[in-house]
């Protein structure tokens, strides 16, 4: 569609010599049948290949910004959709099925937001939330990623891991919250063990995944260019596991968010989730609201930094068989 | 590169002897190789030929280390050859260079495993890219290059740790007919320099011959030394050779001998399924007759 200008410049140029061509093979014809064959192969083509080469700088400026041109107006359409169904919704008290007569309209959450905005109150909560997923978090990659190396790598590590791991992994990590209160000695180790374990799982599956994906030969040419056991590991199977790893980050960081905010509902002091309850305690619904978006915006706001984390640590994936679809 | 290059004179000596492979266990028991007697000569360059399957690159396989055989023994320098290491450098038919290294850094990765300093490691790469004619593509990611480069690439990097000697496991048989006999050149040229001893598998006739001092022949399944033959074209070859009538002698030989090995191992085949219908005499020895 964006390409229309550029198509059109190149079939100009690719039919130009096709024009003169048919010109010679009208003259040529009346004075034998066998000269046109031969012209035909010869002629038209050196005077396309020099206009294509030349087109193809200048279009490819255009096309980008145009491409995100259109990404942003989407973006904008698929959240403003959301906007206008929530605005109507609430604007004409709509009751079918589901009600929104006790929903808060966007405006009243604005004020929400702009009131809570003022005071210390709700940003110690953001912070607090924060923090802990990212320790969390962090705890899951240091152990989930070595764990899923190694148990990748060695069948014997998988058959001692394994069915203890298959066994854990299918208890939701919100099942994990009375158990967690009991064995940590305070509030805060609890919530933090909660969201390691939402994302120890994708993370540590992930990896395995990654090692056993990896082409045997990678690691045949580490060897026998004189890597050693840890070495293959760091030089060779850490990277081309890599972007499977990646996934499982991306995975994990959803799931420690799921299960940071079913942990701070049930037990925790501050915290968004914290926030979020206490506001239906409180019958304060445009908190509620507040505090759903404010979920949504920071889970947004991780996946977005892993993948860019991912985007400047695999810059070879750019070029990957099947990355330009 | 100088020191290299006089050492690697008489070093580099490849002797299997005696070599048995057997594959699976009891009722399923595959014999791959059998009785394999070989040698490759410091700085000489000796392909393996044969029908596919004949265990060709199982031998590589255990020269290169990954694998070791049932009976007998491969030695390097009179060393006997137990793990994969630097001294022996591989070129595998898969193009094996690493997806998330630059070009650069593929071919230094050798030398940064053995502890070689950043610096070193570049003049060294440098130089070698520069061989190869991609130093312009030193900073481009394997993705970004044509099986050729690649190839290439994975010569220049297994050459980078100066091994004694270097396995190629049909390292052009991925690429089309066209790239194919200009690589056979640029190796043949690369070889020239070096002077490091190759063990060079192929099922290509022609490529044996145009790159090899000396052939291998090996049978079908199991596979066994079936003749030993001597490349007299002289050195440096060139392009022009392969037309030649002492080439195409030599071609017609191998021929024959690989004709008749390929035939057997397709033998139980062609007997079973009676190709007769397609036009072809099946007689005791396979194949007889094309129309």
């Amino acid at each position: 569609m964006f390409n229309r200008e550029r198509m059109q410049k190149a079939r100009i140029s690719l039919v130009d010599p096709q024009a003169e061509y048919q010109a010679t093979v009208t003259t040529v014809e009346t004075e034998s049948v066998k000269a046109p064959a031969v012209q035909a192969t010869v002629i038209p083509q050196p005077a396309p290949e020099v206009e294509i080469g030349a087109l193809k700088m200048k279009p490819l400026l255009e096309r980008i910004t145009r491409d995100q041109v259109i990404t942003a107006l989407l973006a904008c359409l698929s959240i403003g959709a959301l906007f206008l169904f929530w605005y109507l919704g609430t604007k004409y008290r709509l009751e079918f099925y589901i009600r929104f007569k006790n929903v808060p309209t966007p405006y009243e959450v604005f004020r929400q937001a702009v009131e809570v905005g003022a005071s210390n109150k709700f940003l110690v909560n953001v912070v607090y939330s924060v923090r802990r997923i990212l320790l969390g978090f962090a705890i899951a990659i240091a152990v989930g990623v070595p764990l899923g190396l190694v148990i990748g790598k060695y069948r014997r590590v998988s058959d001692l891991f394994m069915p203890a791991v298959e066994i854990l992994r299918p208890i939701p990590a919100i099942a994990w919250v009375p158990m967690s209160i009991m064995l940590w000695p305070n509030n805060e180790s609890a919530i933090v063990f909660i969201t390691f374990i939402g994302a120890f799982f994708p993370i540590l599956l992930n990896t395995v995944h990654g090692v056993h994906s990896m082409d045997g030969v990678l690691i045949r040419a580490g060897r026998c260019l004189g890597a050693g056991e840890v070495r293959l590991f760091w030089n060779v199977i850490l990277p081309g596991s890599l972007p499977h790893i990646f996934t499982g980050l991306a995975v994990g960081m959803g799931v420690a968010w799921v299960s940071l905010i079913a942990a701070e509902m049930i037990s925790g002091q501050f915290g968004v989730g914290y926030f979020t309850w206490e506001a239906y305690s409180l019958v304060n619904y445009p908190a509620i609201v507040l505090g759903m978006i404010t979920i949504g915006v920071l889970g947004l706001v991780c996946s977005g930094i892993i993948r860019l984390c991912g985007i400047l640590m695999m810059p070879w994936l750019a070029y990957a068989p099947g990355s330009k679809k | 590169m100088n020191t290299q290059q006089i050492s690697a004179v008489d070093k580099g000596l490849i002797d299997v002897r005696d070599m048995g492979v057997v594959f699976g266990a009891n009722d399923n028991e595959v014999v791959a190789v059998q009785d394999v007697s070989l040698n490759v000569q410091p700085g000489e360059f000796v392909s393996l030929i044969g029908p596919s399957g004949c265990g060709k690159s199982t031998i590589l396989s255990i020269v290169a280390g990954f694998m070791a055989p049932t009976t007998g023994e491969a030695r390097l320098d009179d060393k006997p050859i137990t793990k994969p290491g630097s001294d022996r450098g591989v070129v595998f038919q898969q193009y094996s260079l690493f997806p998330w290294l630059t070009v650069r850094k593929n071919v230094e990765f050798g030398l940064k495993m053995a502890g070689v300093d950043a610096g070193k490691r570049d003049v060294t790469a440098r130089s070698l890219l520069d061989l190869a004619g991609l130093l312009s593509f030193a900073d481009h990611y394997p993705d970004q290059l044509s099986g050729g480069m690649k190839q290439r690439i994975g010569i220049i990097r297994a050459l980078a740790t100066s091994p004694q000697v270097l396995l190629m496991d049909e390292p052009f048989g991925a690429l089309d007919t066209q790239t194919r006999v200009v690589m056979q050149e640029i190796l043949t040229n690369i070889w020239q320099q070096f002077r490091i001893s190759v063990l060079f598998i192929t099922h290509d006739i022609e490529e044996s011959i145009f790159l090899s001092d000396r052939i291998y022949v090996m049978t079908a399944r199991p596979g066994r030394i079936k003749a030993e033959i001597k490349v007299p074209l002289p050195r440096p070859r060139t392009a022009e050779m392969t037309t030649t009538p002492e080439f195409m002698a030599l071609v017609q030989k191998l021929k024959g001998l690989i004709r008749e090995e390929s035939l057997a191992a397709m033998e139980p085949e062609l007997k079973s399924r009676g190709l007769a219908g397609f036009g072809m005499n099946v007689g005791p020895k396979g194949v007889g007759e094309i129309f």
